[in-house]
């Protein structure tokens, strides 16, 4: 995403974001209205679609029976995949989006699984023998930055749309067996995501950072601090970018902010998250 | 397998000669030029055109018209199971060169020389009939960039299934293993501009089938021109004229 910003430009966002004060005129650490919308691709388990001003993604959740892993026999599986659609831009087509695609998806699995956000023990079917695989793919739609953020809750968002049917497990088994099973329709169970982290990521420009940057002002940033948080505090996940260094204190201290940030933004997510469902399921 | 019942209703409830519900809705990506998002049934494609621009790779710019470029993408969660397939494989080729040559008959590239147009299509939800949904909003696409066309491009598919044709086959029908006819007409021009064929079918049939495309193809030009109207509208009145 090439941002091409003349010198008046650059020093505008520069000079709001030391003023306290965007260019869309919200302050350092506002965030841009977070509408979100859920079940939108019907024939998956769970989808969300959140728009943050232009930046535009769409989550889908889907279950399907596997084999756990042999050194984690008591855990189920869940995969992050990233995907970037050519309609971000003409950069985009083609293997082009690949570097970006991945490096979200690493940073979201990073995250998003680290802290033990998703329960991988609920999903167990059978132990050893049987579990829910959680598919969970991202789609960019188009980019305004944030996109780290916004696909956050996103999974967030179509994990709690998310419903897994419940299963009958024909009993008298044998140990070398494989089990068979009865999916019941009509019933099912859902994902618990309120230990679920959310991912906010600040970008310092100059000397201030920020959140919720808008792709001209993630092109002045120095470095960005992607920080996975959840209910109580806790940091699940840290993730640094960009080129220059920072001093260790820098961090400890973008840290803090964003723990305070957390506090509201998880509140107007669950918020938002909870509308949906309702306006979803009437 | 019966595709169509004694009282000739099909599978998804729709008479033999009946569309799929369409909707669309322009200007759905804010990035792009011009966008457009089309629906037939459950099947859901969205339309990004970036352009006309300089030409990004020299060695492919055209002296005397516009370079017109076509990406087709499947998302990983558009179909029951999981797409497991790589970006860029031999079927979305195939359907973006169809795609390309599809909509550079009806731009009028002459008028912008040594410049690039690219569309981008993205299928949210395949349910059969993908080809045709994208022309169709690669079209509004098109006409929300402001490309000068000579006439729009639409495009429908048609099946023959239990011995009756069938309009604008869905998933389970298309792949019911009868012949499959997409056709792609200028709306004003009455020219045919796409025209595929997957199965053998006697002479006459394929008359009745591809006749009945190309009604399906009149009935949503019908729609596409409404949608490009009311959209007109509503920028002149943002306009205040």
């Amino acid at each position: 995403m090439s941002v091409e910003l003349s010198f008046g430009e650059k020093n505008f966002i520069q000079g709001g974001i030391e003023q306290n004060l965007r260019a869309d005129g919200r302050q350092r650490l506002d965030f841009r209205p977070m509408p979100i919308e859920t079940g939108v691709i019907p024939q998956a388990t769970g989808s969300a679609r959140i728009r943050l001003g232009s930046t535009d993604v769409i989550v889908s959740v889907k279950a399907e029976l596997g084999r756990p892993n042999s050194h984690h026999p008591g855990k189920g599986k869940v995969v992050i995949y990233v995907d970037c659609s050519s309609t971000v831009g003409p950069s985009f087509q083609g293997k082009k989006g690949e570097e970006l695609s991945s490096e979200l998806s690493t940073a979201l699995q990073k995250c998003l699984l680290g802290g033990s956000g998703i329960d991988l023990s609920s999903l167990i079917l059978v132990e050893g023998k049987l579990c829910w695989d959680l598919y969970i793919d991202g789609l960019i739609l188009s980019s305004d930055g944030n996109l780290l953020d916004a696909l956050g809750a996103a999974v967030k968002a179509a994990l709690s749309n998310s419903l897994i049917p419940k299963v009958n497990i024909l009993p008298d088994l044998a140990a070398d067996e494989e089990p068979e099973v009865d999916i019941i329709d009509e019933e099912y169970t859902q994902i618990d995501t309120s230990s679920l982290p959310v991912i906010i990521t600040l970008t310092k420009v100059g000397k201030q950072y920020i959140v919720d940057a808008t792709l001209e002002e993630e092109s002045q940033m120095s470095s960005a601090v992607s920080i996975s948080l959840n209910r109580n505090g806790q940091i699940c996940g840290l993730i640094k970018r960009g080129g220059a260094g920072l001093n260790p204190s820098v961090i400890l201290d973008m840290i803090s902010v964003a723990k305070h940030v957390s506090i509201r933004y998880i509140a107007t997510l669950d918020s938002e998250i909870s509308t949906a469902e309702a306006s979803s399921a009437s | 397998m019966e595709f169509v019942n004694l009282q000739g209703i099909r599978l998804d409830g729709r008479r033999p000669k009946e569309l799929r519900q369409l909707c669309a809705e322009i200007g759905v990506v804010s990035k792009a030029d011009g966008s457009a998002a089309f629906e037939m049934g459950n099947t859901r494609v969205i339309a990004a055109v970036f352009g006309p621009r300089a030409v990004q790779n020299r060695s492919q710019k055209i002296a005397n018209r516009a370079l017109v470029r076509c990406e087709y993408s499947m998302a990983k969660f558009s179909t029951g199971d999981r797409v497991r397939r790589p970006k860029g494989d031999r079927r979305s080729m195939e359907i973006s060169l169809v795609i390309r040559q599809t909509m550079e008959a009806c731009i009028m590239t002459q008028l912008m020389p040594n410049s690039q147009i690219d569309i981008c299509l993205q299928v949210l939800q395949a349910d059969g009939g993908t080809r045709s949904a994208c022309i169709n909003a690669a079209t509004l696409a098109l006409a929300d960039a402001g490309i000068p066309m000579c006439d729009i491009v639409v495009s429908c598919s048609a099946g023959y299934l239990n011995t009756t044709p069938l309009l604008d086959l869905n998933y389970i029908e298309d792949s019911g293993g009868g012949p499959d006819v997409t056709v792609g007409i200028l709306a004003k021009m009455n020219k045919v501009t796409l025209l595929q064929m997957d199965n053998k079918l006697p002479f006459d049939t394929f008359e009745k089938v591809m006749q009945l495309a190309i009604d399906g193809c009149e009935a949503i030009s019908k729609y596409i021109r409404e949608v490009l109207l009311e959209n007109t509208k509503q920028l002149e009145y943002r306009r205040g004229l």
